[in-house]
């Protein structure tokens, strides 16, 4: 038997202490243990919590007693108004973020490449948002944004642009646009910076070249910036669709989803069932962990359907 | 070979790094084991603010008997100042038993729950009706440790809580077990307004219905030209903050339950939902106040923003220490749709404690629970204004004049502790949040209702079949003294 597994394991001629040693040669064992590390506090913060979920999606949990109910919360979730409304106002946030926040970016690094006096100080300023803790911005901007005794509404009623006070996050017209702006304001920064990196990867000479052949600004822009910028802007494109999907720290600040669930997105949806609402309802455990499968395959799926999308344009263009 | 071997130590060593820092407080807050002193700073390093630490020491005697160790875990701030005085007065004068004593107000339920899991709970906690912990979950899955021996061998507890008289299914005890007794309690709510404004409109006080509280918001925002408002919310449970009383006192299903039938049926709430959702129509409300949360809403009320404002017995403090107010500020009863109070006001028990069965020595934890439901604790607790006294015996032990604008919640006959209503989990918004938005005008009242009707008893039958809750019926249940019923559960 013994013999046999050595012959299993022994290539002709090679032991296994020969095989050992020139797996310590290759370094294979540093690098084992480098990885190790990393690869125990993934398991143990990542895989292991994904794992730990699935215990629950047949059972009602509120954190202290589990009942077996079943398929019920498979099925709760196919007919759970309020988390498909929340799925729509997802997409309504994260597509509107995007559009918006994308083009901006660009803009402003574009602006920030220019040698513009200041322009240092600016960049500091515009990322600044981005090391804000949202929660602490969101207060600010709840301030702002206040009814009654907000700034916005002052200087607007002082420039006579509103006769009376607009109830920014209590109105269900203005909600969504007041988080989609304060989202916007806190996300710009960050991906200005993603295309100032892009941007000074490409060398001077090109832009040189251009300027000899005449070509002004604007036909920079799109015949040089944009083409040689696309690796990079698939990359940003891809970073900004799945964070918008999973943004929701600001608006639970901001509005808690409502009014009358408005603003209300997965995420958020997900983070009052498993932790209970202010008005004192139990933890929806198990339902919460159903959710955020569907949620997970929501957000995967429309990543692969972009990718898949910006492969085909790579061949397109 | 030797950045080989450089990389693989340099490895190691950040390994073992990394556990030493996640390393677990093994330190046993209450065996009085040597290590018990770095136990409770371990505590404190979590986050949460040790506010007082025992005096006794291993160090300091290594000849005499190490104390006992209770750790004690409360989610009350405002009364910081008291316990930790009395914290330091007990350890200073017991060596046998000391409490370590530990704020935590943030995330409260999920903290005792992971601590328990983890083996790290504290031996005591501060518990109140108003913490929303459903007392059958944290018996069941066996966290809360039963006190009836312990109360049975304490008649000086049994005198000063009067537990006996104080025991509430399902909120307090099952059965004939006692999990902690309610030291203090919290008045149902009042109104609160604004002497000046209101008077202004030509009231002198707050209408007995609320149709008449309606109107006076009306007429003080018509005179308020924009700047001063009739009545304000808070994006923190608006509903619940006075209107739900209403409705009790109107005599409506307590939280949507019929306890004479054992179902949910919110039908009676409609003429109130259709009433309040006038202070909108009108235009009454302070714009904006339902997105502030309770504290920006107190302390816009505290500026005269506006006239009326609703909330419990703690307003006693925030309108004199947290929000001071620069007008003379009253307190009224609640009004009814009616003007005649037809059901009880629910109140709500508080400051308790309770044992969980992780603690290792449960004589000592009962000591100190014990000491803080004595006469000498209790007396300076209530006299501080930090709660008012439950039972008629400390109610008759306080000075009244020292505790302040408290006077002016006194328990009203009406008042009273509703059983606890099964603990469904219920599909979709909760009724305080679907009654808000009726309130707010985005749904009708009677569609809100029927959609209430069927959630809540689905989730009751569903509840029954898995066996997370009990039917609750009482046949001879007097809504005026909801408390005083004869309570049958059944199982189906």
């Amino acid at each position: 038997m013994k013999e046999n597994l050595n012959k299993a394991l022994e290539k002709p001629g090679i032991s296994v202490w020969q095989k050992v040693k020139k797996a310590n040669n290759r370094g294979d064992f540093a690098s084992v243990f480098m990885l190790a590390p990393a690869v125990i506090l993934l398991i143990v913060v990542s895989v292991y919590p994904f794992i730990w979920v699935f215990r629950y999606v047949c059972y009602e949990y509120n954190g202290i007693t589990s009942y077996f109910t079943g398929t019920h919360n498979l099925v709760r979730a196919f007919h759970d108004l309020t988390f498909w409304k929340s799925v729509v106002h997802t997409f309504e946030y994260a597509g509107l973020k995007i559009v918006f926040i994308i083009p901006f970016a660009l803009l402003m690094a574009v602006f920030m490449k220019q040698k513009i006096t200041g322009s240092e100080l600016f960049r500091g300023i515009y990322f600044m948002p981005t090391i804000i803790s949202a929660a602490i911005s969101s207060m600010v901007f709840a301030f702002i944004f206040a009814s009654y005794n907000g700034i916005l509404n002052a200087v607007l009623r002082f420039a006579g642009l509103i006769d009376k006070n607009v109830n920014w996050l209590g109105d269900t017209k203005t909600a969504m646009w007041v988080v989609l702006i304060v989202a916007i304001w806190g996300g710009f920064g960050n991906y200005m910076i993603y295309f100032m990196s892009g941007l000074s990867s490409i060398s001077d000479d090109v832009y040189e070249s251009a300027r000899i052949d005449g070509a002004n600004g604007i036909q920079t822009f799109f015949r040089i910036t944009l083409p040689l910028l696309s690796p990079m802007l698939k990359v940003i494109l891809m970073l900004a669709i799945t964070g918008a999907f999973k943004d929701y720290e600001a608006i639970m600040v901001l509005t808690q989803g409502g009014p009358n669930n408005r603003t209300q997105v997965m995420f958020l949806y997900i983070y009052q069932l498993i932790f209970g609402s202010q008005t004192g309802s139990s933890p929806q455990i198990g339902y919460a962990t159903v959710l955020s499968l569907i949620a997970s395959l929501i957000v995967g799926l429309v990543t692969a359907i972009y990718l898949f999308v910006s492969r085909k344009l790579d061949n397109v263009v | 070979m030797k950045r080989r071997i450089g990389s693989i130590v340099l490895t190691v060593v950040l390994a073992v790094m990394l556990t030493a820092c996640g390393a677990a407080n093994t330190g046993t807050a209450n065996t009085g084991s040597a290590d018990a002193g770095s136990a409770n700073t371990g505590t404190a390093d979590t986050g949460t603010s040790a506010t007082a630490t025992p005096v006794a020491s291993a160090s300091e005697d290594n000849t005499a008997a190490e104390p006992v160790i209770v750790e004690v875990w409360s989610n009350n701030r405002h009364d910081e100042t008291y316990m930790t005085e009395m914290v330091d007065a007990f350890n200073a004068s017991h060596t046998d038993v000391q409490i370590s004593y530990t704020i935590m107000t943030d995330d409260w339920q999920n903290s005792i729950q992971l601590a328990f899991q983890a083996g790290t709970a504290p031996d005591v906690i501060t518990i109140s009706a108003s913490d929303g912990m459903k007392l059958n979950d944290y018996v069941t899955s066996g966290m809360f440790e039963s006190l009836s021996d312990y109360i049975a061998a304490d008649t000086a507890f049994q005198e000063v809580t009067e537990v006996y008289d104080h025991m509430y299914e399902g909120l307090n005890s099952i059965d004939d077990a006692i999990y902690w007794a309610a030291n203090g309690v919290r008045s149902g709510t009042r109104i609160e307004y604004n002497t000046e404004l209101v008077s202004v409109a030509g009231y002198t006080e707050i209408p007995d219905t609320l149709e008449g509280v309606v109107q006076l918001t009306k007429e003080v925002t018509a005179l308020g030209d924009g700047v001063t408002y009739g009545v304000g919310f808070t994006s923190s449970g608006p509903f619940g903050r006075w209107l739900e009383g209403v409705g009790e006192m109107s005599g409506y299903t307590h939280r949507g339950y019929d306890y004479t039938t054992g179902t949910y049926d919110f039908s009676s709430w409609a003429p109130l939902l259709e009433t309040a959702a006038q202070f909108y129509t009108d235009g009454s409300v302070l714009p904006g106040s339902e997105t502030q949360g309770v504290d920006n809403s107190r302390a816009l009320f505290a500026q005269g923003s506006f006239a009326v404002w609703g909330n419990a017995s703690q307003e006693a403090g925030v309108f004199t220490e947290q929000f001071p107010t620069t007008f003379e500020w009253g307190v009224s009863e609640l009004p009814t749709m009616s003007g005649e109070v037809a059901g009880a006001l629910s109140i709500t028990p508080n400051f308790g404690f309770t044992m969980l069965s992780s603690a290792e020595d449960k004589d000592a934890a009962w000591q100190i629970i014990s000491y803080f439901s004595s006469e000498e604790f209790l007396k300076g607790y209530f006299e501080g204004g930090y709660s008012a006294p439950l039972s008629s015996y400390m109610a008759g032990k306080i000075d009244s004049s020292k505790v302040g604008r408290l006077a002016d919640f006194a328990i009203q006959d009406y008042e009273d502790v509703y059983p606890s209503t099964p603990s469904v989990t219920v599909e979709g918004d909760e009724y305080p949040t679907v009654f808000w938005n009726v309130i707010m005008g985005n749904i009708s009242a009677e569609d809100a209702i029927a959609d209430l009707n069927t959630r809540y008893n689905d989730a009751l039958a569903r509840g029954l079949a898995n066996g997370s809750c009990t039917r609750l019926v009482i046949e001879d249940f007097d809504p005026l003294h909801p408390s005083s019923g004869t309570c049958t559960y059944l199982s189906e």
